[in-house]
């Protein structure tokens, strides 16, 4: 058995220290995922988790353990996310498993759901409805017009997983107090597939000219920064470069890992992230959130 | 005669659920071909485009919908196509597909109904596009009037807007926008 140490925070950065928990790939080992010390995730950790149960389920490896929270408050808020009812599809889960089933009248703007098809993806901006609507209104403080992009770029996110993955994914959206960084309400998107990642989507156009150079950084790269597609349509590669848009417009943070690599664009006025890191430990598939700040001097 | 195609019945066919949101790029491509499909049969006449009823328009619908509805109507014969009922989100993902495949259409937004250009469009040719729907059907000379240019350089880019398919040209040598609401 491996145990692989969940952080106590567990977000787009914390990450990594998971990821370098989960040791060689495909484990040669059952994996028990300890997150009895876990106080918090954030959607980037609810996906990432089920990712990782997702990925060993396709590498055909023995059914992992996830030990859950030890905090009610904790394991609890894990079952109205909606992580615990797709969890138990990839996990054995131990520890209190909470009977609360997901809360569609949480204060979670999106419930982690999986995205398979196009179908899902319409599924999820169908629910983009009033109510969530008026909490991110009420809590980011940014006009009307700040709805159609987070929409439109939610809908991007999801389709990057059905046309590029190979596989399935996850979506969540939650709002949060982003009490350390910003010191206000954030809503943060996240998304995760078990998939190929972005090297190999991209191998066919680059691997050869790119040689030992074209790595995960280097794939990321393209499709986040030089808005690259695989596909020989001019029209392709829109959809990244309109999030990069859309979070540029409203203060906000995109950053995708895939591989062993991360590529962040963000403000400087609140987000210390290197522009590229390199040589993490893998994990597979690809992440990818979105951080968006409420507007400052909002009440 | 205007083809007026509602877009919200289209997606109804298209992905057989009560969605009204136009996201994903198949179901931008089956929706396109749908509307081809109704194109065919207004030949040399215009086509409305109906956003009226439509929730969200991403980057990838846009581009499968209007940006290759736009390059593709040649095939079909329509003489123009005109977009109506757009929210503030549908001109912001659709203005972005048209400036990267450098197109141009003309709309009309939800709200105001005075016609504008979406897209990849110059300064002279905007001008010159609103200074004739402010002068009605004529020919350059008001325009050039209106803009204190010379009349072929008026002349010059309303013809250009008829080949972009924004303005109708008639034998009399005027212009004008048609019907298009």
């Amino acid at each position: 058995m491996r145990i692989v140490d969940v952080p106590g925070s567990l977000d787009d950065r914390t990450i990594d220290q998971f990821a370098a928990s989960v040791g060689a790939w495909p484990p040669d080992d059952r994996l028990l995922v300890d997150a009895r010390a876990t106080q918090f995730a954030s959607p980037a950790g609810f996906t990432a988790l089920l990712t990782l149960g997702q990925a060993v389920a396709e590498a055909a490896g023995p059914r992992p353990l996830l030990h859950l929270p030890t905090s009610d408050n904790v394991s609890s808020y894990w079952a109205k996310a909606g992580l615990l009812e797709h969890a138990a599809d990839y996990f054995e889960l131990h520890g209190k498993v909470p009977r609360r089933r997901r809360a569609e009248d949480s204060d979670v703007l999106l419930p982690v759901r999986p995205v398979r098809e196009q179908l899902d993806v319409h599924a999820i901006i169908d629910g983009i409805n009033d109510k969530i609507t008026q909490m991110l209104t009420e809590q980011l403080h940014h006009e009307a017009s700040f709805i159609g992009g987070f929409s439109q770029s939610l809908s991007e996110v999801c389709q990057n997983v059905v046309e590029h993955a190979g596989t399935g994914g996850w979506v969540a959206a939650h709002t949060y107090l982003f009490r350390q960084r910003l010191g206000r309400n954030v809503a943060v998107i996240s998304v995760s597939d078990a998939g190929i990642g972005f090297r190999r989507s991209f191998e066919g156009l680059h691997a050869r000219q790119l040689g030992d150079r074209w790595t995960d950084g280097a794939a990321i790269e393209a499709a986040l920064i030089h808005g690259q597609s695989r596909f020989r349509d001019p029209g392709r590669g829109q959809g990244l470069m309109a999030v990069k848009r859309f979070v540029s417009k409203w203060n906000s943070k995109v950053s995708v890992r895939s591989g062993t690599a991360r590529v962040a664009i963000g403000p400087r006025n609140w987000d210390d992230e290197d522009p590229r890191t390199d040589d993490l430990a893998w994990f597979p598939g690809s992440q990818l959130t979105i951080v968006i700040p409420a507007k400052a001097g909002g009440s | 005669m205007i083809a007026h195609i509602r877009l919200d019945a289209m997606i109804l066919q298209t992905v057989a659920r009560p969605y009204r949101d136009l996201v994903t790029r198949p179901t931008g491509r089956a929706v396109r071909r749908q509307v081809m499909n109704v194109l065919q049969e207004a030949a040399n006449h215009d086509a409305l485009l109906d956003f009226s009823d439509i929730g969200v328009v991403d980057f990838s619908c846009a581009d499968e919908i209007v940006a290759k509805l736009l390059t593709g109507a040649d095939g079909v014969g329509v003489t123009r196509i005109v977009l109506r009922g757009l929210s503030d989100s549908h001109v912001e993902a659709i203005e972005q597909v048209l400036q990267h495949h450098g197109l141009v259409v003309v709309a009309i937004c939800a709200g105001n109904p005075a016609p504008r250009l979406l897209g990849q469009v110059n300064d002279d040719d905007r001008a010159a596009f609103h200074a004739l729907i402010a002068a009605g059907r004529s020919g350059p000379e008001p325009v050039a009037t209106a803009l204190a240019w010379s009349v072929e350089r008026a002349r010059q880019a309303l013809n250009t807007l008829v080949g972009r398919r924004c303005l109708l040209a008639h034998p009399d040598a005027t212009f004008e926008l048609g019907v298009v609401a």
